[in-house]
């Protein structure tokens, strides 16, 4: 009988043991939620890996929709978000989930369609014009997934006064940027995606740009940390530790210079430094 | 009604395992197929019923050619109870109903086959969880009541325990008048092919090796090989085989006579067992009291009443 | 833990209320793993019966095949769907890609190696001479194939079942070919991951005991039937 007490004793103490160290967090990793764009552009493979070395702080990269990432912060469940939704931002910083606001870089949506651009868009002279043409006459495929991009094309529809639910050839993929093309390319429709996606998945698709450069097309990063007063746990070192790194001026030349030898041309904008006239 | 093998030829892998030249299984008698294990007696069996084709000759039911697929006029129990998932009524009545036999008819038959082997309480059992014994009667009565002109048994006391057994060898030859046709019977057993049929045919490695009635084929079975499966022991004296039945040996000299090398002795109570041996051939012979036991090493004189000369 | 169970209690507000087209999604997924099983009976179960009950060249081998397939990742056979039927692939002339019936080829495609599986085991499990019982007593090959089947039947409805239970959970190759379209091709699995990934978690959580309840429904029916055969 004793035996087996004892027995009992020494499994529960090696389960409780485990599970302990399972739960712990390292003192020094951080939690970063971010969004799947940013993730997709492999901007993070360069910055984390050289950050991780710098400081000795680990990052556990969570990618997800800008809603997630967001909500991550509400709940504590990161310590630090990098996300392009300035609206939906605010409601958090509103809120007291993220503090510490820094602008990082922009890099900006276009429009893309078919080669032919069934629905005529490229003449268009706004964003506004661009997307009625569509609504009028194409099909247009969604992120439908509550993504920054998801947000950008809600807000694009709204300032063109057309309610993007009545549209009969308007589809949502729920999915990512890539998996979104690629419905967009087999079913000869339009989509709004960032420009650093689009370049890196060109070549398999046959879809090209069909409207560009409208400053409402401009699509900000901030990089806020989660507010240690609010939230248990936050590892507020470390999440400091990576704002600085990414607003610092090495940093921002390396995002600066990102990709731009192999698309011949910039696929993001540091926004930290002041410009340059 | 009578069953003629001609010419019938079945080959499995390139290897033949049935070759025939002819073979007559007359109608309206019970023929016993004796033979080793793997001699071909169950391919023989399956041929007949069409559901082998044969790799050369054929198989005739009266004037009928057998031929796969097309139903010939035969009942057939299996060596191993096969039903399906039913109750025996259903089971019993599942080849009427294949035969077009109408309702009222299927009842009676059903009844009948039903009293013939004593399974009525069993009708609304289900016939796939029956034990081994009932699944035999069952089996068999499933073959009485389609009153086919041909029935064919493989070893159908085969697998059962000593009690069912017995009761059921006691049985059959009465059930095979009820069949009322040309029946076949496969068995390894000579006592069972004695007590059941009129007829024996011996296959051995495939090849009819003989064929008669069963006095014709017992009283001169030819070979040594079929000597010994039809109970013979074979021995050997003066450069020449005889076929022996082990219980007609006794002490003592005769007509024809042998000489026993002994081995030990058994004491069964009422009477002494020597046991020993004739060349290499393991004898057992039985010892009236009164007589002088011989000792272990001697010679020791038998005789029998009746021997046959064999090839 | 608390939003785990907030979560529930949420989902049945979700579905009763029915709200933003739960339901649709639900009776998509049902006939969309529904029409798939179906063919996939209709191929797999003649195909399983020809390889249980014949004998000739390369048999194993295609057993072999068949239990590789049976455990195939769903998303590879999704990969090599949408390779076929993108307008650049060999079947793109047919314009499926994207839609409902891309995704129930595919699905079918997953089902047919479960069902050949189950249905060539649930034959193979019968007494080994019942088809030799079944023609001497004079059944035709119709009538074979039908009495054979009756005796394997609760075999193969475990077929039928274990076939759309697979496709009906499955998500990678729904994903890749039915691109997971709102209106069109989203189905319960798929939905899950959008919502998972949109930090919708109540609604995640909503389509997913809306998922485990059909595949309760379900086996719930294979097992009263199981259980009143043995009773």
């Amino acid at each position: 009988m004793g035996g087996i007490v004892r027995g009992l004793c020494c499994v529960f103490a090696v389960v409780s043991a485990l599970t302990t160290a399972a739960h712990a967090r390292p003192q020094n990793a951080i939690v970063l939620a971010t969004t799947t764009s940013t993730q997709d552009s492999g901007l993070l493979d360069v910055l984390v890996p050289r950050f991780e070395k710098e400081s000795g702080i680990e990052v556990k990269v969570i990618a997800v929709g800008t809603g997630a990432a967001l909500r991550m912060a509400s709940t504590g469940d990161a310590d630090v978000v990098l996300v392009h939704a300035p609206d939906a931002e605010k409601k958090y910083v509103g809120d007291g989930d993220l503090v510490e606001g820094r602008p990082v870089m922009h890099n900006d949506f276009v429009i893309v369609g078919p080669p032919e651009d069934p629905a005529g868009v490229r003449g268009s002279k706004a964003i506004a014009e661009a997307m009625k043409a569509i609504a009028a006459r194409a099909g247009f495929i969604s992120r439908g997934d509550d993504s920054g991009t998801h947000k950008q094309e809600l807000a694009l529809w709204a300032a063109a006064g057309v309610d993007p639910r009545s549209l009969a050839k308007r589809e949502e993929t729920g999915q990512g940027m890539g998996a979104t093309l690629n419905v967009a390319d087999q079913k000869r429709a339009y989509a709004l995606t960032d420009r650093g996606t689009y370049l890196a998945l060109r070549k398999r698709l046959g879809l090209t740009i069909a409207f560009e450069g409208d400053p409402t097309l401009l699509n900000i990063y901030h990089v806020y940390v989660v507010n240690p007063a609010k939230h248990k746990n936050i590892r507020i070192e470390g999440a400091r530790a990576f704002v600085a790194f990414l607003v610092s001026p090495v940093i921002q030349q390396v995002i600066g210079d990102f990709k731009r030898q192999e698309y011949g041309q910039s696929l993001f904008f540091p926004d930290a430094l002041p410009r340059r006239q | 009604m009578d069953v003629r093998v001609e010419g019938l030829r079945f080959d499995r892998d390139g290897r033949v395992v049935l070759d025939i030249r002819s073979l007559l299984l007359r109608g309206d008698r019970t023929t016993a197929i004796l033979g080793p294990n793997g001699a071909g007696k169950t391919t023989l069996l399956r041929l007949i019923a069409g559901l082998e084709p044969a790799t050369a000759g054929r198989v005739l039911i009266g004037d009928t050619v057998v031929r796969p697929r097309q139903r010939p006029d035969v009942a057939f129990v299996f060596q191993e109870n096969v039903f399906l998932s039913q109750s025996v009524r259903e089971n019993l009545e599942l080849g009427l109903r294949l035969r077009r036999v109408p309702k009222h008819e299927r009842g009676v038959r059903t009844d009948e086959a039903a009293r013939l082997l004593g399974i009525r309480e069993l009708l609304d059992r289900r016939a796939d969880r029956l034990s081994g014994g009932e699944g035999r009667r069952v089996s068999l009565a499933r073959a009485v009541c389609l009153r086919a002109r041909v029935a064919l048994l493989d070893e159908p006391l085969g697998g059962l325990d000593p009690a069912t057994y017995a009761r059921l060898l006691d049985e059959l030859p009465r059930l095979l008048g009820a069949f009322g046709s040309t029946t076949v019977i496969v068995t390894h057993d000579h006592r069972e092919a004695l007590r059941l049929a009129q007829d024996v045919v011996v296959i051995v490695d495939g090849r009819v090796r003989a064929a008669g009635t069963k006095d014709e084929v017992v009283s001169n079975p030819g070979a040594a090989v079929v000597a010994e499966i039809l109970g013979y022991t074979v021995i050997e004296c003066d450069g020449h085989k005889a076929g022996v039945r082990p219980e007609a040996l006794r002490p003592g000299p005769g007509p024809a006579q042998f000489r026993m090398t002994v081995d030990h002795l058994i004491d069964l109570v009422d009477h002494q067992e020597v046991v020993g041996s004739i060349g290499s051939v393991r004898i057992r012979v039985p010892l009236p009291r009164g007589l002088p036991a011989p000792k272990p090493g001697e010679a020791f004189l038998l005789h029998a009443d009746r021997t046959c000369s064999l090839d | 833990m608390s939003e785990l169970l907030d979560g529930m209690r949420q989902s049945w507000g979700l579905l009763a209320g029915s709200r933003s087209g739960v339901a649709v999604i639900a009776a998509r997924t049902v006939l969309i793993s529904g029409a798939a099983t179906i063919l996939a009976v209709l191929i797999g179960v003649p195909s399983g019966y020809a390889i249980a009950r014949t004998r000739f060249r390369g048999r194993t081998l295609v057993l072999g095949f068949i239990n590789t397939a049976m455990g195939m990742p769903p998303v590879v056979v999704g990969l090599v769907v949408w390779l076929l039927l993108v307008r650049s692939g060999p079947l793109g002339y047919l314009d499926l890609i994207y839609t409902r019936g891309a995704m129930v080829i595919a699905q079918f495609l997953i089902a047919t190696p479960i069902v050949v599986g189950f249905t060539v085991a649930s034959l193979q499990a019968l007494p080994p001479r019942l088809p030799d019982l079944l023609a001497v007593l004079g059944a035709g090959r119709l009538r074979t194939i039908w009495l054979l089947a009756r005796e394997a039947k609760l075999g193969l409805l475990v077929a039928v079942m274990a076939g759309f239970g697979g496709i009906i959970s499955e998500v990678g190759a729904s994903m890749t070919v039915g691109g997971n379209l709102e209106r069109s091709t989203r189905v319960l699995t798929t939905a899950i991951v959008t919502e998972t990934s949109r930090g919708e978690v109540e609604r995640a959580l909503a389509l997913g005991v809306l998922l485990l309840a059909l595949s309760f429904a379900v086996n719930l029916t294979l097992t009263v039937i199981q259980q009143r055969r043995r009773a």
